[in-house]
């Protein structure tokens, strides 16, 4: 469905992502999870084309990324990106200019669940409002892959709670979710493939189910066990 | 792309609301001076007139000068995201910016001569015949040398020259803030670098527009020099957006 092929960025003299190969299929949940800088944040914005890679090639359904894969893919970056003049009507009404699969009264639904109103001014909003904001909107697509780079951030447990029901709303066969994630065991519960990257290299690609079986581990032990102790924060 | 120019306008729409008030006050200040002509309102009548003439002129300069600054700000903010992640591709975003700061720019151009040849044409009204009314505007010491015998005509044509010549010097700022962005991102003198690009390319289409052969009528030279600018803001246009879309991350 979605396929980088050994893909690399350098900013500089510093490599961002490596020689990078993966595949993400239908029908599952992936956590991409490593410490800051491994290159999460990087390859996710490769995959939807706001930043260039040095060589490889990000595909979705075996073309090159482009205008038709931002039709089907949903990116929720970690920053706030939303223009400050913008309310959350204003922003809905974008996205519902700029993307088909965007549903405004899936959006208002979200809004509400979130407790967020229509009228919330981009710029006025806390950290916590706009992350929240950021998944409504996101949400709010009937994407084929959902692309979210650390909805969790900043969260109150509450509305950690919030978020991730909106976000397993979205899981059906035909859809793929990738969620980068600080909070591993948070993410443990849900999800079923983990990502592990560390110092721009993707070191493994394992279901978690096959990871407690056959190892007998759990994906926060098979992260202590790649990371070590105190590099990363686990809760 | 139209919709990309909704929010291109949308995103530049202050600073032309703040333009358009600060000249409806100036053009209260003419009215006012020319109704009350015979009761010594020649100072807020000067007041006036200097006020559109400037309005016009520094508010057509801010035009582009606004969408440069926001073109800029697109591509080096996060807030980029919102234009690079929509399905368009990079000479769609570069063609609406363009397009919605040109027709700004020409609508700009087309408002301020209306509002200058009404505002001639009531002054002329009230303080009774041409003669009149330029003397009354060069006692308050405007430098105005205007030919009466010329028609509009030739006073449009080369102003929407200039118009055209403003385009094409605001698409080469943003040739060089691509290049910024791409070529010499993250590179010491990265802006200086591409400021001077900006001076050259600007220089060069001077140049270019300078060594344009004469063709004896002014009507057609005029059409001439607004031609080869748009050519020269389709070329860089082109060259633009062709390196945004292999070069540029945001």
């Amino acid at each position: 469905m979605l396929e980088c092929r050994e893909i690399t960025k350098n900013y500089g003299r510093k490599t961002a992502v490596d020689h990078v190969s993966l595949k993400i299929e239908p029908g599952r949940i992936y956590a991409m999870l490593g410490p800051n800088g491994s290159g999460k944040t990087t390859l996710m914005k490769m995959a939807v084309g706001l930043v260039k890679p040095n060589s490889g090639a990000f595909y979705y359904k075996g073309q090159p990324i482009g205008i038709e894969s931002r039709k089907e893919i949903a990116y929720m970056s970690t920053e706030p990106y939303f223009y400050a003049w913008m309310t959350a009507k204003d922003i809905g009404k974008y996205y519902e200019d700029f993307f088909e699969d965007f549903s405004m009264k899936r959006y208002r639904d979200l809004l509400a669940r979130m407790e967020l109103t229509e009228d919330l001014k981009a710029k006025s909003l806390s950290s916590g409002m706009m992350a929240k904001l950021k998944i409504a909107v996101t949400m709010a697509r009937e994407a084929k892959i959902y692309l979210l780079d650390e909805p969790l951030n900043g969260i109150d447990l509450l509305a950690r709670d919030q978020i991730i029901n909106s976000v397993l709303e979205a899981v059906s066969p035909d859809v793929a979710l990738v969620i980068s994630s600080h909070l591993v065991d948070e993410l443990e519960k849900i999800v079923d493939t983990a990502i592990f990257m560390k110092n721009s290299h993707l070191v493994e690609v394992c279901g978690a189910e096959e990871v407690r079986i056959q190892q007998g581990k759990s994906i926060v032990d098979k992260y202590r066990e790649i990371y070590g102790h105190g590099g990363e924060e686990l809760c | 792309m139209l919709k990309l120019m909704k929010y291109e306008l949308r995103k530049t729409m202050f600073s032309k609301l703040v333009l358009l008030c600060i000249t409806g006050v100036a053009e209260i200040a003419y009215l006012v001076g020319v109704f009350l002509k015979a009761d010594k309102g020649d100072q807020i009548l000067a007041f006036g007139a200097i006020g559109i003439i400037m309005c016009m002129t520094i508010g057509i300069f801010y035009i582009g000068i606004d969408s440069l600054i926001s073109f800029h700000r697109d591509l080096n903010t996060k807030q980029s995201y919102m234009l690079f992640l929509t399905p368009k591709n990079s000479y769609q975003v570069l063609g609406a910016k363009i397009l919605e700061n040109g027709i700004s720019i020409f609508l700009a151009g087309v408002f301020f001569a209306a509002l200058i040849a009404v505002d001639a044409t009531i002054g002329i009204l009230y303080i009774g015949g041409v003669k009149e009314f330029l003397d009354i505007l060069d006692q308050l010491m405007i430098s105005i040398r205007v030919d009466i015998h010329v028609t509009p005509r030739e006073i449009l044509m080369p102003f929407f020259a200039v118009l055209a010549g403003w385009l094409m010097t605001v698409v080469s700022g943003d040739l060089a803030i691509v290049l910024s962005a791409t070529v010499f991102a993250g590179k010491k003198f990265s802006g200086i670098v591409s400021f001077l690009i900006f001076l050259l390319l600007d220089y060069i289409a001077s140049k270019v527009l300078n060594i344009l052969p004469d063709l004896g009528d002014m009507m057609a030279q005029y059409i001439m020099i607004i031609g080869v600018s748009f050519v020269m803001v389709i070329v860089m246009y082109v060259a633009t957006g062709w390196i945004m879309e292999r070069k540029l991350s945001v």
